[in-house]
């Protein structure tokens, strides 16, 4: 019983580390996005906008070394 | 006192040649047979002495006031519009410029979807801040451990500020401009696909705008179909505010054009 339990544990913690892994993908797109919308349409709120993008890359970026440390 | 033949013989209407280089020569000439003393003329003082010429001398016409007065018609329309400098319709906005802009290329107005067009996201956001509140009374992530629980919450928030900034951006960047020689409107449909259309004002043929439901009418927004002669034939902007004024700018704005293109000054 505890076997199973162990593995159970263990197939949730792959699953929480890939769903991080993906919002780090997904992060990263919203940096690029952020940087590609910027070239082209260029408004002073546009810096905040490229630093809120990065510090919601460091938060992805955080939360995955959680799942991996913490769990 | 003796005169200088060559300047006092012009009549009115003659056809004066107003070239520095030629002037300078004829008034220096001027001067010598005036007084017995040299006078040093500098070319800041000759300007002065040259005669005034009017705008039509200049290469300009009668009817070049003409289209000042559309754009004159436009600035006083789109005047006091703008409330502040995230609003939706930013009027000759001092910071704006886009990709692909003429160095000497004015732009009139920047507009973006109606701030009503932005509720539904921004109750979502609200919606999704107090959610883990009701964790209390719907135990859902009870069957976790408390290490699980800390990260599905953070991890909860962090998709809560995605969202709520996948929106804004798209509000934020989905712009349509109006520059003094085309219309310019830019739309990111998603996080990776995007739309970049144009048109000359002179190749507008046709703009209506269309406003329908309670809250457009209430609020003053709506849409806006501009047909044109050039590559895309419609382009529409979605639910911008005083569609009825973007109408009449570019009335205007096309009345300026024309007036351009029947004096041939066009760019």
């Amino acid at each position: 019983m505890t076997e199973i339990k162990r593995w159970l544990e263990l197939v949730e913690k792959i699953c929480v580390i890939i769903g991080t892994l993906v919002y780090l993908v997904f992060a990263v797109v919203i940096v690029r996005q952020v940087n590609s919308m910027s070239k082209i349409v260029h408004d002073k709120f546009n810096i905040v906008l490229i630093i809120f993008s990065y510090l919601h890359l460091a938060f992805a970026i955080l939360l995955l070394i959680l799942a991996i440390l913490l769990l | 006192m003796p005169r200088a033949k060559d300047l006092d013989t012009i009549a009115p209407d003659d056809m004066v040649s107003t070239t520095p280089s030629v002037s300078v020569h004829k008034l220096k000439k001027h001067h010598k047979t005036k007084t017995a003393t040299e006078i040093p003329v500098s070319p800041s003082v000759i300007p002065s002495l040259l005669p005034v010429r009017s705008p039509q001398d200049e290469g300009g016409s009668p009817t070049r006031s003409a289209d000042l007065k559309y754009r004159q018609k436009v600035y006083e329309l789109i005047k006091d519009k703008t409330a502040w400098p995230l609003s939706a319709f930013l009027a000759r906005p001092k910071v704006f410029n886009f990709d692909g802009q003429n160095e000497d290329e004015e732009i009139l107005l920047v507009l973006r979807r109606h701030w009503f067009t932005n509720l539904h996201w921004i109750f979502l956001t609200i919606a999704m801040l107090i959610g883990p509140m009701f964790l209390k009374y719907v135990p859902l992530l009870s069957s976790f451990s408390a290490k699980y629980q800390f990260v599905f919450i953070l991890f909860w928030y962090l998709l809560t500020f995605a969202i709520t900034f996948e929106h804004f951006l798209s509000w934020y960047f989905n712009v349509f401009i109006i520059t003094e020689e085309r219309v310019i409107d830019i739309d990111f449909y998603n996080l990776l696909d995007k739309k970049y259309s144009e048109a000359e004002l002179a190749m507008i043929q046709d703009v209506t705008s269309k406003q329908g439901g309670v809250s457009q009418t209430v609020f003053d927004y709506g849409d806006v179909l501009i047909q044109t002669a050039a590559e895309i034939p419609v382009i529409k902007i979605d639910q911008i505010p005083n569609p009825n004024l973007i109408v009449q700018i570019l009335q205007q704005m096309r009345g300026e054009e024309r007036q351009e293109e029947l004096e041939g000054r066009q760019k």
